[in-house]
């Protein structure tokens, strides 16, 4: 499930804009994801890249080969919305557990 | 930014990780289309092996880890780490750990062997086993028995003998077991 969710915050950085890849690490790191492993994301960026949910355009970088910069294609934006409305239902669920103890009506 | 040895050090392990990883996100890419056709993985392999430009794949791969890395050693850098220091830790976040992909092969390959392994096989290599194991220790244990002196010398320690025949029997009837099991295996191969 865990993987499942830095899916989605992945998803939902890329579609603020162009990104390249430790740039959303960094953006992990700032939002307090201090813990995730630098390897998680770079096979992460690769996983999208395969299961065709980004477009790439590649640049020129100082480091030698081109970098690569990622923004969401139609296909990634679905698969956010699936992510949140998933997220929803999750989130709603478990507060629905813990205050009322799983009854709709209390 | 860094020198030329450390630019060589980083390209040197990002192609040797590299491919570990674009293996796991082929895996998991495989998966999910193997869930929708429901073709066996070999078949969709085969399919897809036709039309991938692998090395144009891996060296791309290659080139990300190599730009991610070196992003990662120069953020490590500016927090006061020496180039060194930046490039063994960095070695150490991106190598590749995950067993997904190693597991995940060895799985289907004790599906797909169980799946082929005829049932009848079993019973045939038993079988081969049993009557050696049998007929070895029946033949030891007469030849023994003969050999001794007969019923007499049977009663006056001439036992140890049918017991030693019985256990050399035991032994060359379990060593032809093995035998045609190796025979049947060869067989099933071909």
């Amino acid at each position: 499930m865990l993987k499942g969710i830095l899916e989605g915050i992945v998803l939902e950085i890329i579609s603020r804009g162009e990104i390249y890849g430790y740039e959303i690490t960094k953006k992990l790191h700032a939002l307090g994801f201090q813990g995730i492993a630098e390897a998680t994301v770079y096979a992460l960026l690769l996983r999208l890249e395969k299961n065709k949910l980004v477009h790439i355009t590649k640049k020129p970088s100082d480091m030698g080969p081109p970098r690569k910069f990622y923004t969401l294609n139609e296909r990634g934006f679905e698969e956010l919305a699936a992510f949140w409305a998933k997220w929803d239902f999750l989130s709603e669920r478990i507060h629905l557990l813990r205050t009322n103890g799983g009854e709709k009506n209390v | 930014m860094f020198s030329h040895e450390m630019k060589e050090k980083i390209k040197q392990f990002a192609k040797e990780q590299a491919p570990y990883y674009l293996e796991e996100a082929e895996m998991t890419y495989m998966e999910k289309v193997r869930r929708k056709t429901g073709e066996t993985k070999s078949k969709l392999m085969a399919k897809l092996a036709k039309f991938k430009s692998r090395s144009e794949t891996a060296m791309e791969a290659e080139n990300d880890m190599i730009l991610y890395m070196s992003d990662y050693m120069k953020d490590l850098m500016e927090q006061g780490l020496s180039e060194q220091e930046a490039f063994e830790q960095a070695k150490k976040e991106l190598k590749f750990r995950s067993e997904t992909t190693k597991s995940a092969d060895l799985q289907e390959r004790i599906v797909a062997h169980y799946h082929h392994m005829d049932i009848a096989d079993y019973e045939a290599v038993g079988l081969f086993y049993g009557a050696f194991v049998f007929l070895g220790i029946s033949i030891g244990a007469l030849i023994g028995f003969i050999g001794s002196g007969g019923w007499e010398m049977f009663l006056s320690g001439g036992w140890i003998r049918t017991l030693i025949g019985a256990i050399i029997g035991f032994l060359i009837g379990t060593g032809l077991g093995l035998l045609s099991n190796a025979v049947i295996v060869l067989k099933r191969k071909k």
